[in-house]
């Protein structure tokens, strides 16, 4: 088998990945090759409009697990291949030279036994940092069911660790994954936790759910992630919109990605992270699923019309970030603006802010966007849909929620 | 009408002086962009240590903004910087925050659009490996980004040797494991036949390109937003594309 035979099959199985982000890490080059930018980069998009910034790739797609909705699963008659260490590492080192990719994300089909496996990712990896004296970025998946003074070593030598925690509940995971459980994938998390500093794992960690494969709300999922941040300090938790890749009577048949559900979730995702946001605030039991006609902020406001229109020049931090089309950086311009000048409409402007959604929670210095009889929930509702409509139109959903942000 | 030799240390020194003497310019041109006008003809005034604003008396952030100004394809940024350099005296730092005043505004707007595009180009800039085992890249880009470009491959690719080339501008810098040289085109001849192993390897990267993509979930139009058709023609794996 070729090398680009090979690469083909290997990254054709590492794509349902969703993590891209190279950022986090402030890496020096020692005496080497690459460094870390804390702010990530990316190098490329591919044509489903992803950011590419690192070498996504499996170190092989032999499995002995039979994972229901994975492509890799043991009773699938698929190609298979193995990378050796070697063939990774100058891979890596020659698309680094020529600025194709920020560094290597790592994962891999398991192999005799989860240890053997993590043994041979760990030699891959320590080639490229030793060898190689590669300082560039490098993304990991740690293999459930390790032994953890392996972790303890790769997390030595990555900038980021993650392990997928699949699906958003255990019966979901006992289901599909029948190999798998729960219990593993936090183990390692909470080793994670435990030890992250600046040599262990500087850009933390992440993980990842499929969502659509099973029967959880929204709720359950947000409730879910909300844990996780909590628990394990958690940098990220990417979302994967199930793709029937197999047939299995407890699969969905649905051959549609639901694409907009995963970019709702992605925006409650990045409420609960830095809007101070609930998920309380976002769903509720009788109502356990996101609106699809307008994103979950707009939605809670819609919710919430008694606390708004809210004074630009007045309110405080976390309330500015509840305004829909307002977020930490427009609300961090308007703070720090305002000690100096009194805020008009033509001033946020004027910062970038943009007023398309803002426009219509907000005073400046008193004035409403139009004649303030206006503000009603019907006017706004109706206002917020067609402008989502045109956004989408224009712009497209999947949007900067696979960039990292800062 | 002012005019400095094109260089920023330059430039500031003749704000500095300006301010300093508290005069207000028309115009702050470069040496060899001026146009001979007999109304305004060109001044080039002697500097020296007594009759500027020491440069340290400018913030840093406000320093760091201003020459990404420089760098910028704007028309008139010498006066933009002037004005801006103005203000921090009056407002200090907290000039940063005064975008009700039109040039800091301005400044800012634009600083922030150079840094945008040369991050941009930190990500799509490609190198093909030459026969003389020299790495060489091209890019096309509005602003005068070839420094920061540099910088940043400098930090992280120290033991090669490199040429960057701003197609737009004609300059080049070029990098011997060392340090970096900045020339211009026509001072240098450069033999651009790419290496065996090349075609090889970049057929690689375009496969795994291809590769990547999920195809239930193409998204031509969202892929274009992030990578605009500007940039492709210097982008390798969007050769194909157009």
């Amino acid at each position: 088998m070729t090398l680009k035979e090979k690469l083909e099959i290997l990254a054709d199985s590492a794509k349902y990945d969703a993590s891209c982000s190279s950022s986090g890490s402030a890496r020096k080059n020692k005496n080497g090759i690459g460094n870390g930018a804390i702010s990530g980069i990316c190098h490329s998009f591919s044509s489903d409009g992803r950011c590419i910034s690192l070498l996504k790739i499996l170190m092989t797609n032999c499995c002995i697990f039979d994972c229901k909705y994975c492509i890799n699963r043991k009773s699938n008659q698929v190609r298979r291949a193995l990378f050796t260490p070697e063939e990774i590492a100058t891979l890596t080192i020659n698309f680094y030279k020529r600025n194709y990719i920020e560094g290597l994300f790592l994962s891999s089909g398991i192999i005799k036994s989860p240890d053997y496996t993590m043994e041979k990712m760990i030699e891959t990896i320590s080639l490229l940092r030793n060898k190689y004296h590669f300082n560039g970025y490098i993304h990991a998946k740690a293999i459930p069911g390790a032994s953890e003074y392996l972790i303890q070593k790769l997390g030595l030598l990555v900038d980021r660790l993650s392990a997928n925690i699949e699906l958003p509940t255990e019966n979901g995971l006992t289901l599909l994954a029948p190999d798998k459980n729960t219990s593993k994938v936090t183990e390692i998390m909470s080793f994670v936790k435990k030890k992250k500093s600046k040599v262990f794992t500087p850009a933390g960690q992440s993980t990842q759910m499929i969502i659509g494969a099973t029967s959880e709300t929204d709720l359950d999922i947000m409730s879910k992630s909300s844990n996780l941040y909590q628990t394990y300090q958690l940098k990220r938790v990417f979302y994967s919109a199930y793709i029937a890749v197999n047939k299995d009577k407890n699969l969905p048949s649905s051959k549609m990605p639901p694409l907009k559900r995963e970019n709702r979730l992605y925006q409650a995702d990045w409420l609960l992270r830095y809007y101070n946001f609930k998920v309380d605030d976002l769903l509720e039991k009788e109502n356990p699923n996101f609106n699809i006609l307008v994103d979950p902020k707009a939605d809670w406001a819609l919710r919430h019309l008694e606390e708004f229109p809210k004074e630009i020049n007045k309110a405080s931090y976390y309330d500015l970030v509840k305004v829909p089309g307002i977020g930490p950086t427009s609300a961090k311009k308007i703070i720090s603006s305002r000690r100096f000048f009194t805020i008009h409409f033509s001033d946020l402007r004027k910062m970038g802010i943009s007023l398309k959604r803002a426009k219509y929670f907000i005073l400046c210095d008193g004035k409403y966007f139009a004649n303030i009889s206006c503000f009603q929930k019907s006017f706004i509702t109706s206002n917020l849909i067609l402008e989502e409509k045109e956004e989408k139109k224009e712009r497209v959903t999947q949007l900067s929620l696979f960039y990292e942000g800062k | 009408m002012y005019i400095y030799d094109g260089t920023w240390e330059d430039l500031v020194k003749v704000i500095s002086w300006l301010l300093k003497e508290k005069r207000k310019p028309f115009q702050i041109k470069e040496e060899t962009q001026y146009e001979n006008n007999l109304l305004t003809p060109p001044f080039k005034p002697v500097i020296n240590k007594e009759n500027v604003i020491a440069k340290n008396y400018f913030p840093k952030e406000v320093l760091k903004i201003s020459y990404y100004v420089f760098l910028s394809n704007e028309k008139d940024k010498e006066l933009i910087i002037y004005y801006f350099l103005l203000n921090s005296l009056k407002y200090q730092k907290n000039v940063l925050y005064m975008r009700n005043l039109k040039c800091v505004n301005k400044a800012l707007t634009i600083s922030n659009r150079v840094s945008r595009e040369a991050h941009k180009w930190k990500g799509f800039l490609r190198f093909k490996e030459m026969q003389n085992n020299i790495f060489f890249a091209e890019f096309n880009a509005d602003n005068n980004i070839l420094g920061i470009l540099a910088n940043h491959f400098k930090k992280r690719l120290p033991k090669e040797k490199w040429v960057i080339k701003d197609e737009k501008r004609d300059i080049l810098c070029l990098y011997d494991q060392k340090n970096c040289y900045f020339l211009e085109g026509k001072e240098i001849k450069l033999d651009l036949n790419i290496n065996n192993e090349e075609k090889n390897m970049e057929e690689l990267w375009k496969s795994f390109f291809k590769t990547i993509a999920i195809k239930e979930r193409v998204n031509k139009k969202c892929q274009q937003n992030f990578m605009p058709k500007k940039y492709w023609p210097n982008i390798l794996e969007m050769e194909d594309e157009q």
